[in-house]
C-alpha cells in the first residue's frame, strides 16, 4: 500500500510541470520513460525504444548529412516514430519554424536572426541554440582542373564575383570563362559566402555571369564534376562523399582539414546549429529525446559525415541548454 | 407535354435522370470552377509582384537580366531559355512526328499500327522526371562526348531540348496521324489517277491538304513544350542567363519556378510572388496556342463537308 502512494507521488511529480503549464493530455504511461538514470556524456541517457511520437525537422542542406545519419541512428537503436529530415536551406528552415510553427527542430548553417527571434516569439517559440558541430566550407573544382590548387579570399571575390575567365584572377590561368555552381540565395551557406567573401553584399555574386544556383548540393557536385573550369562550394560532407570527383582549394594557403579547422586556422569554417524550443521539447518528449540523443552521441557520428566536432565549450553550453530546457522533468 | 407522357420509362427513373443530370452538371462546373478559381490566384499572387517598389511592367517584360534578390527583375533572360529549349523540342519532334504520322496513315498495314501505336502510347505515359535523368544521365554525356566537353556544359539546353522532343513526339505523331487520316479518300484516288506513287500522292498532295489541322498539331506541341517542366528543371541548367549558344546552361521560366517553390526562399519576399507573375505569363502563352489551335482545327474540320 506505502509503495502504491509513494509511486503516485512520482508520477504526480513527474507529470506537476506540464500541468502547471496548461497540458491536459496528460498520457497514461510517462511520457519521459525513455530517460536513464545513467548520464552519458554528461546528459540524462536517452533509450529510444521508449520514445514514442514523431519528429519534424527541416532546414540547412549542410546540416542535413548530419542530422540524417542521427535520426538513422535514432532508429537504428530502437526509435519506432517517423522523423523527416527536410533539406531545404536555412532561411526556409527557419521559415517553418519561426512562420508556420510546422517543424519541432530547424536545422542552420547559420546563427538564428534577430528578425527571426522575433517572428518565433509572436508565435509563442523561443528559440534555443544547440551547436552540434563545425564545417569547412569547402571551394572545390573538377578534379580535371589541374591549374587551381589554392587561393586567397580576394581572389575567391574575383573567382565568384567580377571576373569573367580564370586569366582576370590570374594570368597564369587559361583564359576560359569561369562557370559557377552555388548555392541558392536561401540557405545558409550562400549567407555565409557573402558574408566572409563579400562583406554581406550579395550583389557581385549575383551579377557574375554563367551562374547555376541550387539548393540541391548533388546538383553542384555535378556541374562542378562537368568541366575543368567550373568552381563552387558547399558543405565539406559533400566534397567527402565526392572525393575522387573533386578537388578541394587551400585558402590563404590554409587546406580544409580536421587540423586546421580545429586550430581556427582554416578561414572559411564556421558553425552547425539545431533549433528548437522548450516548450516543444517539453510538450514533446521525443523532440527532447532526439536531441538529447543527438547532443551526447554527434561527436561520434559527425567526422565520418565529413564535418568537423564542434569546440568543447560550445557542446557543453548545447548540453547546458538542454538541461535548462528540461529542468525538473528528469 | 406528349412526349413525356408517351416516354417508355416510369416517372420516378426520369428523377434519377435529372438528378444525374444534375450531378454531371456539377462536376462540369466544379472543373471551370477549379479552372477560374486558379486564374483568380495567378492574378492576385501577380499583382502583389508587380505592386512591389521594385519591380516595373517594362522592367520585367524588356529586362535582360532576372536576379531577385538583387532587384533584376527581366523575363527575357527566363522567356529566351524557354523558347529555345522548346524550339528545339519542335526541331526534333516536328519532323519525326510527321514522318511517323504520314507513314502510319498512308503506308502502314493494321497489322503493323496495332503494334506501333500502343509502343506509341507507351512512350506517352513514361513520366517526364524519367526523361529528366535521361537527358541528364545519357544525352548530355553523348553530346559532351560528340562535341566535346568545352563545347557543351553539363547542364545545356541543347539535351533538354532533344529529350523533350522525344517527349512529345508520340503527341505529335497521333495527332499528325488523325489530321492527314482526315484528308478525303477521293483526293489520294485523283493523285493515283494521274499516276503519281504514294509518296508523291502523301507529300504533295495528302499533306498539303491537311495543312491546317498539322499546324494545330504543331501549336499544341510547342504548347506542351512551353509547359513542360521537369527535364528543363534537371537538365538544362539552374541559373537564368541570356545567352543563344544551345550548348549552355540556362534556366527556363518553369525551372526557375521549380527551384523557388522548391523551398529556396522565404513566402513574403519578392521572389515568392514572381513565381505567380511567371505562371500567368506561362498560362497565357499556353492559353493563346491552345486557342489558336483549336481555331485551326475546328476550320479544317468543316473544310471538306
Amino acid at each position: 500500500m506505502k509503495k502504491t502512494v509513494l509511486m503516485l507521488m512520482i508520477v504526480s511529480a513527474l507529470f506537476l510541470p506540464l500541468f502547471a503549464q496548461g497540458q491536459s493530455d496528460a498520457q497514461e504511461s510517462d511520457p519521459f520513460s525513455w530517460i536513464e538514470d545513467q548520464m552519458i556524456n554528461g546528459l540524462p541517457g536517452v533509450n529510444p525504444i521508449e520514445v514514442t511520437g514523431n519528429i519534424v525537422t527541416a532546414g540547412s542542406s549542410t546540416v542535413f548529412p548530419l542530422s540524417e545519419r542521427m535520426a538513422e541512428r535514432f532508429t537504428e537503436e530502437g526509435y519506432n516514430g517517423t522523423i523527416t529530415v527536410d533539406s531545404i536551406g536555412s532561411g526556409a528552415g527557419f521559415e517553418r519554424f519561426t512562420v508556420a510553427g510546422e517543424t519541432d527542430i530547424s536545422n542552420a548553417s547559420r546563427p538564428i536572426k534577430a528578425k527571426e527571434i522575433d517572428q518565433a516569439k509572436k508565435i509563442g517559440r523561443n528559440p534555443i541554440e544547440f551547436k552540434v558541430g563545425t564545417d569547412a566550407l569547402a571551394v572545390t573544382v573538377s578534379a580535371e582542373n589541374t591549374f587551381v590548387k589554392d587561393v586567397t579570399m580576394d581572389e575567391l571575390a574575383m573567382i565568384f564575383g567580377s571576373a569573367t575567365y580564370w586569366s582576370d584572377v590570374r594570368s597564369t590561368w587559361p583564359r576560359q570563362q569561369i562557370q559557377r555552381f552555388i548555392p541558392g540565395t536561401d540557405s545558409g551557406t550562400f549567407d555565409y559566402f557573402s558574408e566572409e567573401v563579400f562583406d554581406k553584399d550579395p550583389a557581385p555574386m549575383l551579377n557574375a555571369s554563367n551562374l547555376q544556383l541550387s539548393e540541391d548540393d548533388n546538383i553542384l557536385v555535378q556541374g562542378i564534376e562537368g568541366s575543368p573550369y567550373a568552381i563552387g562550394y558547399f558543405g565539406y560532407a559533400y566534397y567527402v562523399e565526392n572525393k575522387d570527383k573533386l578537388n578541394v582549394l587551400a585558402i590563404e594557403g590554409v587546406e580544409a582539414n580536421e587540423d586546421n579547422v580545429n586550430a581556427g586556422l582554416y578561414p572559411l569554417a564556421r558553425p552547425l546549429f539545431l533549433y528548437s524550443d522548450a516548450t516543444i521539447m517539453r510538450e514533446k518528449p521525443q523532440v527532447a529525446a532526439f536531441i538529447g540523443f543527438y547532443l551526447a552521441y554527434v561527436n561520434e557520428e559527425v567526422t565520418r559525415v565529413g564535418y568537423f566536432p564542434a569546440d568543447d565549450a560550445a557542446l557543453a553550453a548545447s548540453k547546458q541548454g538542454w538541461l535548462d530546457a528540461m529542468e525538473g522533468l528528469y | 407535354m406528349k412526349s413525356i407522357q408517351t416516354h417508355p420509362f416510369n416517372k420516378k427513373l426520369r428523377i434519377r435522370e435529372a438528378f444525374i443530370e444534375g450531378a454531371l452538371f456539377l462536376f462540369a462546373l466544379l472543373s471551370i470552377a477549379i479552372t477560374v478559381s486558379i486564374v483568380v490566384i495567378l492574378l492576385r499572387e501577380s499583382l502583389l509582384f508587380f505592386e512591389s517598389d521594385e519591380v516595373t511592367l517594362s522592367g520585367f517584360l524588356f529586362g535582360t537580366k532576372w536576379q531577385p534578390m538583387i532587384g533584376y527583375f527581366g523575363v527575357l533572360p527566363l522567356l529566351n531559355a524557354t523558347l529555345m529549349t522548346s524550339l528545339i523540342a519542335m526541331i526534333v519532334a516536328l519532323p519525326l512526328g510527321l514522318a511517323v504520322g504520314i507513314y502510319l496513315s498512308e503506308y502502314a498495314d493494321e497489322k503493323f499500327k496495332s503494334v506501333v501505336k500502343p509502343v506509341l502510347e507507351v512512350l506517352a505515359g513514361i513520366p517526364s522526371i524519367v526523361y529528366g535523368y535521361f537527358a541528364l544521365t545519357f544525352m548530355t554525356p553523348l553530346l559532351r562526348s560528340i562535341f566535346g566537353d568545352d563545347v557543351v556544359q553539363m547542364y545545356n539546353m541543347m539535351s533538354a531540348g532533344i529529350v523533350m522532343g522525344i517527349l512529345i513526339l508520340p503527341l505529335v505523331a497521333t495527332m499528325a496521324e488523325d489530321a492527314i487520316a482526315a484528308v478525303p479518300v477521293e483526293l489520294r484516288l485523283a493523285s493515283y489517277a494521274l499516276g503519281a506513287t504514294t509518296l508523291e500522292t502523301s507529300i504533295k498532295v495528302v499533306v498539303p491538304a491537311a495543312l491546317s489541322g498539322l499546324s494545330a498539331t504543331f501549336l499544341l506541341g510547342l504548347s506542351r513544350a512551353i509547359g513542360e517542366t521537369m527535364i528543363v528543371a534537371l537538365a538544362a541548367g539552374a541559373g537564368p542567363k541570356m545567352t543563344f549558344n544551345f550548348f549552355e546552361g540556362a534556366e527556363t521560366i518553369t525551372g526557375y519556378i521549380v527551384r523557388i517553390s522548391g523551398g529556396d526562399v522565404s513566402y513574403n519576399s519578392v521572389d515568392y510572388t514572381s513565381i505567380f507573375a511567371l505562371g500567368l505569363m506561362l498560362f497565357f502563352m499556353t492559353f493563346t496556342l491552345n486557342m489558336i489551335s483549336r481555331e485551326i482545327s475546328a476550320r479544317y474540320q468543316t473544310e471538306y463537308e
